[in-house]
């Protein structure tokens, strides 16, 4: 095999490779992942950081040293969904918008997708709560199977993220 | 001595006509109904079709701002608790308008990429009859995520329901 031939052969290789890891990694989320909690869970800050997982017919968002859970039955709806978000983001990307010549504009250019989470349940008096999450793309799909099969219901049992399915599907905005 | 005089009589009725306007307006003002609890409907979105973050986030943020704004009784959709309470208002929102937006135009252009939302409130008594209807909208034009409108719907809505309900402890 000439130089050439190898070179070729490693850079098909590599190409495949680049397809189908990122498809593998976004059905591999079965541990607790790491998400925003953007709002709506009773007692949890608005934006809190912490990891999200489906055990024994609960939702477990664990934050700090606190966690809360949301029993899988008591889910009305759990929808998923595409979104995308400042790659540069936080107080960085605040003052980054003070840059000269725009460049903190150009900065905003660049947004990595991620997949989101909307959960709505019911509190022990009936009363109705909503809960959104943001997640790395692919996590959420994993998550809302996890629920359905632990006795959650959805309004929408066939729709999966975009993302995580297709490469070519336009992303929406961060909310 | 005389010219100085009139000048002060004609300059102190000038002052009580502007002083009392305002008065007058405040008498001619509707009085505020009286609600000893809020509870609120889910957002319904049936002609319009809306991200399921932003129903969620329109009705959390909806129940956040009124709780901030004095209604110590704010039920949610569905809680039994409010079935025994007298003088309950119920408050209806439906989505009337939506413009997703892009954060990544306002970010970069500044001048597009608004989002907005129009919503139709409703607030009627426990038995149905509607007591005040009225459009709102929320909109996000220069920094933050699109979900931002949201807030800005929610804080405006909890204003028009402080103007126009009291509650118990809060006049």
């Amino acid at each position: 095999m000439t130089f050439r031939g190898a070179t070729v052969l490693v850079g098909v290789g590599l190409l495949f490779a680049g397809l189908v890891i990122p498809v593998a990694n976004a059905q591999q989320a079965s541990g607790p992942v790491k998400v925003v909690q953007l709002t709506g869970l009773a007692g949890v800050k608005d934006n809190a950081k912490g990891t999200l997982g489906v055990e024994n017919g609960q939702l477990h968002f664990v934050h700090g040293k606190a966690s809360s859970e949301v029993s899988a039955a008591s889910i009305q709806d759990v929808v998923t969904g595409a979104d995308s978000q400042r790659t540069v983001g936080g107080t960085i990307g605040v003052v980054s918008m003070a840059a000269p010549y725009g460049g903190g504009r150009v900065l905003s250019l660049f947004r990595s997708k991620i997949d989101t989470l909307t959960v709505q349940y019911r509190d022990a008096d009936g009363g109705l709560h909503g809960a959104i999450f943001t997640m790395p793309v692919g996590t959420a799909d994993v998550i809302k199977k996890e629920l359905v099969a632990q006795g959650a219901h959805t309004t929408a049992p066939g729709d999966s993220t975009p993302a995580a399915n297709s490469n070519t599907s336009p992303s929406k905005e961060k909310p | 001595m005389k010219r100085i005089l009139d000048a002060g009589i004609k300059l102190s009725l000038f002052m009580l006509i502007f002083s009392a306007s305002p008065l007058r307006a405040q008498k001619n003002k509707p009085a505020k109904i009286k609600a000893a609890a809020l509870q609120v409907e889910m957002i319904q979105s049936d002609e319009i079709k809306l991200p399921a973050e932003f129903q969620v986030a329109l009705y959390e943020n909806l129940i956040r701002q009124l709780e901030k704004n004095g209604f110590s009784h704010v039920y949610r959709d569905g809680d039994r608790n409010a079935a025994s309470v007298a003088d309950l208002v119920v408050l209806h929102s439906t989505v009337r308008g939506f413009k997703a937006g892009s954060e990544r135009a306002r970010q970069v252009t500044t001048v597009s990429g608004a989002t907005s939302i129009t919503v139709h409130c409703q607030f009627t008594s426990s038995d149905g009859t509607s007591l005040l209807e009225q459009d709102v909208n929320g909109k996000v034009r220069f920094f933050g995520g699109n979900l931002k409108a949201t807030y800005d719907f929610a804080k405006k809505a909890a204003h028009v329901a402080n103007e126009n309900f009291s509650t118990p402890g809060r006049e």
